[in-house]
């Protein structure tokens, strides 16, 4: 049992480090990205091929996932940074899309459905089955270092200008700063961390398949960060623990709830994040956390 | 190679035709509410699991049972819009989005609930295609294309001649003088909800009626859903039909160039082509 | 104390041993081993492999429920435990991992997807858990298993041989095979190649994606190329798509595919024109006449068992009679155990778990050969033997043939 609740401590911390990275690109700088599993499954799948067929050092194949996704990120931005909040919306969600046909369908590169298996853990040999308690530890020391730095970046002028073009956009332009600059670097520092966490994920599982990456997993980061607050890193921690608490435990309804199937506890599942999601935009749009006002306006 | 494109180019008038049906309903929501409302897939899958109910239970011929496909989604669309969205009108279009997307999740496990995941099929029987020199069509394509035309004339000609169908118009093109000539927003987008899902229903329909259903059946066509949407001008129901008709024809001659399973990265191509060369979309006349 | 004592006590400590003893048919050796002994059964309930994952669970909880009923196994009930792979990786890595860290089991059993095979694989041996499986695909026997599996359905290399043979013996001079992704799609591909480009017959090939729900595209392009026999290689899903875009397309020559994709439920699906005329290839036949086979009948009551409910009862029993001659109900027993019992043919034939479980508690030495056939594992965890037949749909029905 308590193997279960490490791992499920374990994706906690990732999922938050994936919604920290969502909160910088939509939290903090205001393009919403409804495409960020897209760029969770381009960390991994660098890091997943480099240590895999090249043999590469771990510490490599996660420089290279973060150093891969946030140039992919800005690359993106380029293309998409003067759409409005709905053309975004569609766009990144194609994009997610896009990327997870080319893991199914470039087999030479990627292995297809059949996924890439074996990716090296880091010290699992020596671990053993302290492995698991040892990655959820790096795993937290990653976070804790990831969340200090963020929130570095929000009291910094760039996280001040970065909020400036959430508001309003043209008002920073006019004030003479370069928008389409502050927003490809905030993308590449919210990619990079996606790509992170997609990378902290397929060293703990071992395993990655294009199947993981759906929309879906996009929505619970959502709700992670609308839950927790958008634009407060705290918030964004929070809320993706209290997901993947509620996620995990709804699968030991399965003994409570004899006379459904599995298939029916997870259209449950599903229903009840949808439902989590309205319910949050509806009573606390602002989240659960909200973010803190700077301290000027609080006299 | 000449006879290949143009069975591609007829496979893909055929497709673009059902795929501008969920298209208009897209943009016609779009136009009134003024928000895409991504619930749209769901709904598609709820005619398409209606008009099953109503073809394999009640034994209802196929052009019988997608009125049940259109009645169906159009009612849940309502429901749906009522009990979720409405809400949360005042928001911003951005949370409007995000709210659809919740309620497309939840309808959708909903379907997945009671009917589980795998492919199911419409009873009706397998027929060899027609065929016309080197090329040849499915009669179930000729059907679908009959049947999303006069879908598409019975709505072009409410939105011309009939009285709710011009107010409608009118509240997409200004709402502001609309209500002020005594339209009623509430009961103007009661409608446009009903008709828009009430036509997605249809095009879920016509999708399963050639292939199979299932829950998702709705989301694997969503991107090129947009897609028609957007390449015609998001809120031009003329757009959709000429959006739709493009991406289906794209998409099948892409066969030329790509393989099969990349179809879908097509739409979101011609997305990204269009909104970065002509965001309004080609028959788009309001701001982008 | 007094020598009238002792001997009462002795007494008393055997005839006590004795009445224990006496009504057991399993020797009793589980030095502080308590509890039940946790078996698991990881089956496709939903997906592409439902038709077969219920009764691989039907025959797992049957050999079970008969080992339980005479006195368990190693003085401890057996428990076991099934769990849905939905026929997904993904979904089975989760339950493998359930069924590993939480419920602790020791062996898993007859999963039946290769892709399934390769995610599980490294899970269980790397926690010294058994995988006895279906799952082909070669690549699963070459990896560092260390032991840890062993398979009963003959992999996907011999079964690429068997499509080649039936392309040679039905003088095809063109043929188009078409796959899904899988772990063993390009090596089956490359055997098939081998064994039928030298002989001069033509070879195209595609693979699709088994998420679609039309294949008109693929199979427009296949007829155009006239071949003279079309692989539909996929899972029941797939061909059920495959077969109806044929019909339409009214392809004329002959089709072919896996005996795993034209099953009843692949004409239930299809319905019976399309399925018509359809090649069921590399069907590793049930040993129809073993003595296990007709036990494995009236043990779950049915007439006809396909070779996968077959495996699965003899996954069941080959991981109870390993752990009984080991002594141990581990995984790492049921693996330094496993050939002891089955490629030994010096040893008494036993065709089920109890006849085994007795002769073992005697000190005897068994031969299992099962339903799915004489059961004997190399080194890698393939099947050595395995006899293959060919079947068509004909009217409805899967029709033995010889072809």
């Amino acid at each position: 049992m308590i193997n279960y609740l490490i791992a499920m401590a374990t994706f906690g911390a990732i999922y938050a480090i994936l919604a920290l990275g969502l909160n910088v690109m939509w939290g903090m700088a205001g393009m919403v990205n409804l495409g960020i599993v897209g760029f969770y499954a381009f960390g991994a799948y660098v890091s997943a091929l480099l240590t895999v067929n090249a043999h590469a050092p771990i510490a490599l194949g996660f420089a290279a996932a973060m150093a891969g996704t946030a140039v992919m990120a800005a690359l993106v931005t380029l293309g998409i940074a003067r759409l409005r909040d709905d053309y975004l919306a569609i766009v990144t969600l194609g994009f997610a899309e896009v990327v997870r046909i080319v893991a199914e369908n470039e087999i030479w590169l990627t292995r297809g459905t059949d996924g890439v298996s074996g990716i090296p853990q880091p010290l699992k040999s020596t671990l053993g089955s302290d492995f698991n308690l040892a990655y959820l530890l790096f795993c937290l020391i990653i976070l804790a270092i990831v969340l200090f730095m963020l929130e570095r970046v929000r009291k910094s002028p760039f996280g001040r200008v970065l909020r400036g073009i959430r508001e309003d956009a043209h008002v920073v332009a006019f004030a003479g700063k370069d928008v389409l600059r502050f927003k490809v670097k905030a993308f590449a520092l919210g990619g990079a961390l996606a790509g992170l966490a997609g990378a902290l994920y397929a060293h703990y599982s071992s395993y990655i398949v294009p199947e993981i990456y759906v929309p879906l997993l996009t929505i619970y980061i959502f709700l992670a960060l609308t839950a927790g607050g958008i634009g407060n890193n705290w918030g964004a921690v929070l809320g993706a623990f209290v997901v993947v608490f509620f996620l995990e435990s709804t699968r030991f309804l399965v003994g409570v709830i004899p006379w459904l199937s599995a298939e029916q506890l997870a259209a449950l599942r599903e229903f009840l994040i949808g439902l989590s999601l309205l319910l949050v935009l509806y009573f606390r749009p602002r989240g659960l956390i909200p973010e803190p006002l700077p301290r000027l306006l609080i006299r | 190679m000449f006879e290949k494109t143009l069975q591609l180019a007829l496979n893909g008038l055929m497709a673009g035709a059902v795929l501008a049906v969920p298209a208009i309903g897209l943009t016609m929501i779009y136009a009134v509410l003024r928000f895409v409302n991504f619930s749209v897939a769901a709904h598609m899958a709820v005619g398409a699991f209606a008009g099953y109910l109503l073809n394999t239970s009640l034994g209802l011929p196929a052009w019988i049972a997608i009125l049940g496909a259109f009645v169906g989604a159009g009612a849940v669309g309502i429901g749906s819009d009522h009990l979720a969205l409405r809400p949360l009108r005042s928001q911003s279009a951005l949370t409007l989005a995000i709210a659809s997307i919740a309620v497309n999740i939840m309808i959708e496990s909903t379907i997945r609930f009671f009917f589980g995941g795998s492919p199911r099929d419409y009873a009706i029987p397998l027929r060899r295609d027609w065929h016309f020199g080197f090329l040849h069509v499915g009669p179930q394509q000729v059907e679908n294309f009959l049947i999303a035309s006069v879908a598409m004339a019975l709505l072009f000609l409410f939105l011309a001649l009939t009285m709710t169908g011009k107010a409608m118009r009118a509240v997409a093109d200004n709402p502001m003088l609309a209500d002020s000539k005594g339209i009623d927003p509430d009961r103007m987008a009661r409608l446009a909800i009903g008709l828009g899902m009430g036509l997605a229903g249809i095009g879920g329909m016509l999708v399963g009626l050639d292939t199979s259903i299932d829950p998702l059946v709705g989301f694997r066509a969503i991107l090129s859903v947009f897609a028609a949407a957007v390449v015609g001008g998001l809120g031009s129901i003329p757009g959709a039909v000429v959006g739709g008709i493009a991406i289906g024809l794209s998409e099948e001659l892409s066969l030329l160039l790509l393989p099969a399973t990349y179809k879908s990265a097509v739409g979101f191509l011609a997305i990204v082509i269009i909104l970065t060369l002509r965001p309004q979309g080609l028959l788009g006349a309001r701001m982008a | 104390m007094s020598q009238r004592s002792l001997i009462t006590r002795r007494t008393a400590l055997l005839t006590g041993a004795g009445a224990i003893a006496a009504p057991l048919v399993i020797s009793t050796a589980g030095f502080g081993q308590t509890g039940p002994i946790k078996l698991a059964g990881l089956v496709s309930l939903t997906g592409s492999g439902s038709p077969f994952g219920p009764n691989n669970r039907i025959a797992h909880q049957a050999v079970v429920d008969q080992v339980n009923a005479a006195g368990g196994l190693l003085g401890r009930k057996i428990e076991y435990l099934a769990e849905d792979d939905q026929t997904n990786a993904e979904a089975g890595v989760r339950a493998a991992r359930k069924l590993i860290d939480v419920d602790k089991v020791q062996a898993i059993l007859s999963v039946w997807a290769s892709a399934v095979g390769s995610a599980v694989l490294p899970l269980c041996w790397e926690n010294k858990v058994m995988l006895l499986g279906i799952s082909a695909a070669d690549t699963l026997a070459e990896l560092p298993h260390q032991g840890y599996f062993v398979r009963t359905q003959p992999h996907t290399v011999l079964q690429a041989k068997e499509f080649a043979r039936f392309i040679l013996a039905n003088n095809a001079k063109s043929v188009y095979l078409i796959m899904p992704q899988t772990p063993f799609t390009e090596s089956v591909f490359k055997t098939i190649r081998e064994g039928v480009e030298p002989k001069g017959v033509k070879v195209a090939s595609a693979i699709i994606d088994n998420k679609k729900t039309s294949f008109r595209s693929e199979i427009d392009e296949m007829v155009r190329a006239n071949p003279d026999i079309f692989m539909m290689g996929g899972y029941v899903a797939e061909n059920i798509v495959m077969a109806k875009d044929l019909f339409r397309a009214n392809f004329k020559g002959k089709v072919m595919g896996f005996a795993y994709g034209v099953v009843p439920a692949f004409i239930d699906g299809a319905g019976k024109e399309a399925a018509e005329g359809i090649y069921s290839i590399a069907d590793p036949s049930p040993a129809f006449d073993s003595s296990a086979y007709t036990k494995l009948k009236a043990l779950v009551k049915k007439d006809q068992l396909d070779t996968f409910m077959c495996q699965a009862y003899d996954h069941a029993n080959l991981a109870i009679l390993s752990m009984a001659k080991g002594k141990d109900a581990t995984g790492t027993s049921i693996r330094d155990n496993i050939r002891k019992i089955a490629n030994n043919d010096a040893g008494v034939k036993v065709d089920n778990a109890l006849d085994g479980l007795k002769l073992i508690a005697e000190g005897k030495e068994i031969k299992y050969s099962g339903a799915s056939g004489p059961c004997k594992f190399a080194d890698n965890g393939n099947i050595i033997e395995v006899a293959f037949r060919t079947a068509q749909v004909k009217d409805g029905k899967i029709v033995q043939i010889k072809a």
